[in-house]
């Protein structure tokens, strides 16, 4: 296994996050896809009625392949453990853009809650949070167990725990919703979005269990928006993401330096 | 014109006090009893098409004098109906000759000492009914010609007679008279200034309005009245505040229902000061059954809301901080879901001196609900248990959580011994009264009156009475909820042992009246 990050002459970078995610030599590429897809996305939504959600899948995957073309740089330079961490805090990136689209819909272009669905999500919100987030929790504790120990990443592990907990909560009722709903004849309701354990309506917010609880007074926890909360969770998960990498990433330079 | 009314207070004589001692209770229960009734709002052809489903309203009241309550039913497709109270919860049914009504109303409105009938119609003005001695003429009130759906009675500019307010549910107009080239010449928020003899004068605030209640008290404590418009779909709310130059278009609240169903006033924290409960369409579990019933109906809703809509899809129960300003504390208090809810009303039902909340709801609607069977919105009326003004919890232990489809409601001492029953107006099902069993607590009831005025049952005045336990504010008043009429009595209950202290009545005039010969569980009737 290769563990150089970077050449012993070169200097520390200041920030060894923003190190590792330059696209250094595969530039070329991602200057070549990024267009081809933005251009696919337009084409189909101008002339094949693309929704919004299949144009960003377009441009996703056309830029796939430069993006694995840069991971496998970065396994080949740094090692699969490293290249692991560059995957999750790319891919931990571009949902941020999502959670960021959402939450300018409903605040900034003042979308309903049900409307506020980001880029991404309006194929099927549930879908693509269920599965997003217990991907990212198998490649943090991936990465966890490969090596990268320190306090943010046992944060962060819980936070994408109990992150993966509301998420499967919500992915439940979603298909228990969508089964009864089918059980009457109703096939063209989303059923997606719905409130999960915490925030506004949430089981938190409405279960008897919990009524008159000290649960029930904490800010936020019972009375934000599902829109707001994950936007806020997600924040927070990005946060953890890259003080853990960069305490990690630090430690590998401070001993590749030291070299 | 609006003018005030909030005359400095002076103490106003009163001509006579008589007390009624309260009948004992028969029964004591932790449960309230339900008692079927042989009435019911019907749909023409069994069906609901358009806005049937919107029911009809109830009222209460004393209409021959007999010291009993009776009961007015308005009905859509079927005769309206009196049910005359004979005591023990026996009534005596006289059908009245007349369909497609809305609200009731029971108003003294000729000032005579008798309470008449006033019903709205789903597609004419408000109908008035006069009173004598239990036989009703009906009357016309000259200028009053718009079609109205929801109305309130009151004194609005402090010449002492009763004016009325009615306001149009213009969706219906507009659905069921599409071709009507003079519609939108109809409807709209209409002040009826009472200039005496039945004769109003008409003063059109807004034509655009789709109200489904209507509120009149002060919200700004000036002293003076002022109006509450609840607007039903994406319409907000319009309040008009009473100000010495006019009418001036309000929006003192930092958030009102989306689609307000019902509006109801009461102090549910003993403060001194009014709030008001505005009911909405929430889901009021989050059971996957419940969600599932209600999807469908969600992805119908607006896309886009306004940059700050100040509309919020709950219910709102909207209290005032000491300085008057008004805030939202709904949710907070877990009254922001009750289903798809319609009337709602305060009352102590358990008589430990906080007003509790009960809502009625269900939907019947072709196009929303069609998943469900009779495309019925099955739901249970939600009956809120006030813990000291803190908190509401539901309270199943009542009884009161029935699942036929509720539209209208009023509390009343039906039977007399003090506690508050509630008779509940339902859509394709029988009427209910829901006998008040429950053992706790004492009670006081004040009707006020003021004969030789034109506004004998003192509509307006507020009752306060004071305690060892604790300090309660009650309001006059005819009218509130969803197209329901209030009896013209203050209940208020207090904890077994209380001391009573003193009753201060600020009569409409805002001359005030104190007294301290108080006894616990009687019935006063105070006259000025």
């Amino acid at each position: 296994m290769i563990h150089t990050l970077e050449a012993p002459s070169q200097p520390k970078p200041s920030s060894p996050v923003l190190s590792l995610l330059n696209p250094r030599e595969t530039t070329k590429w991602f200057a070549l896809t990024v267009p081809i897809g933005l251009l696919c996305g337009a084409f189909g939504i101008a002339f094949m009625k693309f929704p919004l959600w299949a144009a960003v899948l377009a441009l996703l995957v056309a830029v796939m392949p430069a993006l694995v073309i840069k991971w496998r740089a970065d396994g080949m330079k740094y090692g699969k453990r490293i290249m692991l961490i560059s995957i999750l805090l790319t891919a931990q990136g571009l949902h941020s853009v999502e959670h960021v689209a959402q939450w300018a819909e409903y605040h900034v272009f003042n979308f309903t809650l049900r409307q506020s669905n980001g880029l991404l999500s309006p194929a099927n919100a549930e879908w693509v949070h269920f599965v997003w987030n217990w991907v990212v929790l198998f490649a943090i504790i991936a990465i966890i167990a490969s090596g990268m120990r320190n306090i943010w990443a046992w944060i962060l592990l819980f936070v994408a725990v109990t992150h993966t907990i509301e998420h499967s909560y919500s992915f439940i009722r979603y298909l228990q919703i969508l089964s009864e709903l089918g059980s009457m004849g109703v096939t063209n309701i989303s059923a997606q979005g719905l409130p999960g354990i915490l925030g506004r309506d949430g089981w938190l917010a409405r279960s008897p269990l919990t009524q008159g609880t000290i649960w029930c007074g904490i800010p936020g926890l019972t009375t934000a928006e599902r829109l707001d909360l994950h936007f806020w969770w997600n924040v927070i998960e990005m946060t953890f993401t890259v003080l853990a990498s960069h305490v990690y990433l630090s430690a590998k330079f401070k001993v590749q330096s030291s070299k | 014109m609006p003018a005030a009314n909030a005359n400095a207070a002076a103490s106003a004589p009163v001509a006579g006090m008589k007390v009624h001692p309260l009948s004992t209770r028969s029964v004591c229960d932790e449960a309230f009893a339900a008692h079927t009734l042989d009435f019911e709002v019907a749909t023409p052809d069994g069906d609901i098409n358009g806005f049937e489903s919107n029911g009809s309203g109830v009222g209460a009241g004393d209409l021959n004098g007999d010291g009993l309550p009776d009961l007015v039913f308005a009905n859509t497709a079927g005769p309206a109906a009196i049910f005359w109270n004979e005591g023990d919860f026996q009534f005596r049914k006289e059908e009245l000759g007349y369909k497609n009504l809305r609200a009731v109303a029971l108003v003294d409105v000729d000032a005579d000492g008798q309470l008449d009938i006033v019903f709205t119609q789903r597609y004419g003005p408000p109908l008035y009914f006069h009173n004598d001695a239990g036989s009703f003429t009906r009357i016309n009130l000259t200028n009053v010609y718009q079609p109205a759906y929801s109305m309130y009675w009151a004194d609005l500019d402090g010449d002492g007679r009763l004016d009325l307010v009615a306001a149009s549910y213009n969706a219906e107009l507009s659905k069921d008279r599409t071709s009507d080239f003079f519609f939108k010449y109809l409807g709209g928020v209409i002040v009826y200034y009472n200039k005496g003899e039945n004769v109003f004068e008409p003063q059109k605030l807004i034509w655009d309005t789709q109200a489904l209640a209507l509120l009149v008290t002060d919200l700004n404590n000036d002293g003076r009245p002022d109006i509450w418009v609840g607007n039903d779909f994406d319409l907000a709310d319009q309040i008009w505040l009473n100000m010495p130059e006019g009418w001036q278009a309000a929006m003192p609240f930092p958030h009102i229902s989306h689609s307000t169903m019902g509006l109801v006033m009461g102090d549910v924290n003993n403060d001194g000061r009014a709030d008001v409960f505005a009911s909405d369409m929430k889901p009021y579990d989050i059971g996957i059954k419940t969600w599932t019933e209600w999807l469908p109906l969600m992805e119908t809703m607006r896309k886009i809301v306004p940059r700050n809509d100040p509309q919020l899809d709950e219910n709102m129960l909207l209290t005032q901080d000491p300085s008057g300003k008004w805030q939202e504390v709904g949710r907070a208090m877990r009254v922001d879901a009750s289903g798809w809810s319609w009337a709602a009303q305060f009352g102590d039902l358990d008589q430990d001196g906080f007003l509790d909340l009960y809502v009625v709801n269900g939907m019947i609607d072709k196009t929303f609900f069609r998943h469900l069977p009779k495309f019925e919105l099955v739901e249970q009326n939600q009956a809120f248990h006030n813990d000291a003004g803190r908190d509401f919890m539901t309270e199943p232990k009542w009884n009161l959580a029935a699942s036929a489809s509720g539209r209208s409601q009023v509390m009343s001492d039906l039977n007399g011994d003090g506690r508050l029953d509630i008779v509940v107006s339902n859509l394709r099902a029988p009427a209910m009264i829901y006998e008040n069993r429950l053992c706790s607590g004492e009670s006081l009831e004040v009707a006020l009156r003021m004969p030789g005025t034109q506004n004998t049952f003192a509509l307006g005045a507020t009752v306060q009475l004071k305690t060892s336990k604790g300090t309660y504010t009650r309001e006059m008043r005819a009218t509130g909820a969803h197209l329901a009429g209030n009896e013209p009595v203050a209940h208020f209950g207090f904890p077994s042992g209380a001391v009573l202290q003193s009753l201060l009545i600020r009569w409409p005039d805002g001359n005030t009246t104190e007294t301290s010969d108080l006894t616990p569980h009687t019935f006063i009737e105070v006259t000025r």
